[in-house]
């Protein structure tokens, strides 16, 4: 099984980002295996990334790999539709 | 009472607006697609940079930049070189190819810190956001999540303090102000453009619905694309009908005509000229023409009947010679087709040549021809636009019309431009002992008393000659003349 590649965009501390960053861990730890790559990247501090992917919202989740590539977006508060967005089965073996 | 304006550089809009766009603040500028938008955005842009020297940034939310970049590059405006300096700053919010789910709340602060950045970069004065219905339909399950951002982004463009506009979607052209009552939030200052299909025939137009605490023109005002110079608004309202009378005359080439009207057209006066066709127009105008040589006046003549040879060569017949008026620079003859443009863009056109050629009159033959361009309301509002252009230039002005029957009755164009006119001249047949006649006669001359009679007009060689009245003869103008037996 190859490795997720994800960009997760959040702003600071905003409870959203927090909501989001937290989520998002437990899938990649529950989920993957730890078998990911994962970059957070805060707006305030690396604007530029943001302007380069053309960011509007947060938080947003990219799903670099597998392609095609797909965001996400909002803090990720369901884990079942995440998981579902991310083409990942509930159940990893 | 009034707040301060920007000057946008566009200066039609300037003036319906009186003065520009609410200084700092935002417009929502409402329309339906394919209504110009994102052009009158762009426009404000450009003008800001080119006229002022202040720079802008553009949010698309909509199409993709490069489409935008492509669009706007047939005006001229050199977008790429002002990126390159700065003065022009794009801000990409358009979709992405990628597809989007949404999972849980969300803000757009990325957005807003996005387009704080571009703006303190640029130091930019002028900020478009186009359009802002797209990003209810980028997040359309998220309606109220996104209406409270917005809410937002009007917020941090008002801190910001450049003047802004923000383009939103309508459906119908008389109805809600945008689709997802963007108008809400947004309530300030709206501008609405339009493009309603009206007898086959496309109108845009402007309207200033508010702008909060200021004077601006009511009402819709018919804008045209120009390619040079973008959106040009032809303005009805702002035109008031305060004209200096002036008492001067000036000859309409016959002094027969002349004596009827008691000395000539009065300068700066619109004159009409009603007839069937083979009446005689043609020969009033090119007397018109001629009657330049009197005072070394110019004139402009939009023929958009005739070719300039079939013109040239009439005109020679009655012994006018529009070659040698045009050498001597006193004659500019411009023959098209009426149907080659918009009656908007020919306003625009005349415009430009009145500005450069400076003429003193014009003569248009014929009005009828001009007028199958455009609807009837289309029609009055050019012609209400374009007569008082030339009274406030105080150009003298001659217009002919073609008159659908023989002998009598009106035509449509006419009841458009009769009110306005200063005089009417009628030219009508006359069949009297199986002969047709022509006859001639002043229907109304305003200022000035004229001749009541109904005249016999015939052409010759020598070109009009004006007889006498047609005694004892009625129903010329309705088509039944008749002798009165005296008893």
């Amino acid at each position: 099984m190859s490795k997720h590649e994800f960009q997760l965009f959040i702003n600071g501390h905003s409870p959203n980002s927090i909501e989001a960053v937290d989520t998002l861990l437990k899938i990649c730890k529950e989920n993957l295996n730890d078998n990911y790559n994962l970059e957070i990247i805060d707006i305030q501090k690396d604007p530029d990334k943001a302007e380069k992917a053309g960011i509007i919202a947060i938080p947003t989740l990219i799903r670099m790999y597998p392609e095609p590539v797909n965001r996400i977006i909002g803090a990720l508060n369901v884990r079942s539709r995440v998981l579902a967005g991310l083409g990942i089965p509930s159940m990893y073996s | 009472m009034n707040l301060q304006k920007l000057e946008t550089g566009n200066t039609s809009f300037d003036h319906i607006s009186h003065g520009g766009l609410p200084l700092g603040r935002t417009t929502l500028v409402a329309g339906s697609s394919g209504s110009a938008k994102t052009l009158f955005g762009a426009q404000f842009l450009a003008m800001g940079i080119q006229l002022f020297d202040q720079p802008g940034v553009f949010v698309t939310f909509e199409e993709q930049i490069d489409d935008i970049r492509r669009n706007l590059k047939s005006f001229n405006w050199d977008i790429d070189t002002w990126e390159k300096e700065g003065k022009w700053v794009f801000v990409d919010a358009a979709p992405k190819e990628e597809n989007i789910i949404a999972v849980g709340d969300f803000d757009l602060s990325a957005f807003r810190i996005r387009l704080e950045r571009a703006v303190q970069k640029s130091k930019a004065q002028r900020v478009v956001i186009d359009s802002i219905g797209s990003i209810f339909m980028q997040f359309h399950e998220e309606m109220h999540a996104i209406r409270r951002e917005l809410i937002q982004v009007a917020l941090t463009l008002s801190r910001l303090g450049a003047t802004s506009i923000i383009t939103a979607e309508r459906l119908e052209e008389y109805g809600r102000i945008t689709r997802f009552g963007v108008e809400e939030f947004l309530t300030d200052n709206v501008v609405i453009l339009r493009n309603v299909l009206q007898n086959e025939k496309r109108r845009r137009t402007i309207e200033i619905l508010k702008f909060r605490g200021s004077n601006h023109e009511k009402g819709e005002n018919p804008f045209t694309i120009n390619p040079e110079k973008a959106i040009v608004i032809i303005p009805l309202s702002a035109m008031s009908l305060k004209h200096a009378s002036l008492n001067e005359r000036v000859t309409s080439g016959i002094p027969a005509l002349d004596k009827m009207i008691d000395g000539g057209f009065y300068k700066g006066s619109i004159n009409l000229i009603s007839g069937a066709i083979g009446a005689g127009k043609t020969l009033l105008v090119a007397n018109f023409i001629n009657g330049i040589r009197q005072n070394k006046e110019r004139c402009l003549l939009m023929a958009f009947e005739e070719s300039s040879e079939q013109l040239y060569r009439n005109a020679a017949n009655w012994g006018i010679d529009f070659k040698q008026l045009e050498e001597e620079g006193l004659l500019k003859v411009l023959c098209v087709y009426p149907e080659i443009s918009s009656l908007e863009d020919h306003f625009i056109n005349i415009q430009e040549l009145v500005k450069t050629f400076k003429p003193d009159r014009i003569a248009i033959d014929s009005l009828s021809a001009l007028s199958r361009t455009s609807s009837d309301k289309g029609f009055r509002e050019f012609i209400i636009a374009f007569t008082s252009y030339l009274k406030h230039l105080e150009i003298t002005g001659m217009f002919t019309s073609n008159t659908p029957l023989l002998a009598g009755g009106t035509s449509d164009t006419e009841g458009n431009i009769s009110p306005i006119t200063d005089s009417i001249i009628l030219l009508r047949y006359v069949e009297m002992n199986g002969e047709m006649q022509r006859s001639i006669a002043v229907l109304k001359m305003r200022g000035s008393k004229h001749d009541f009679s109904i005249r016999k007009f015939s052409i010759s060689d020598e070109g009009a000659e004006i007889g006498s009245h047609f005694a004892g003869i009625s129903g010329i103008m309705t088509g039944n003349p008749m002798l009165i037996k005296h008893k």
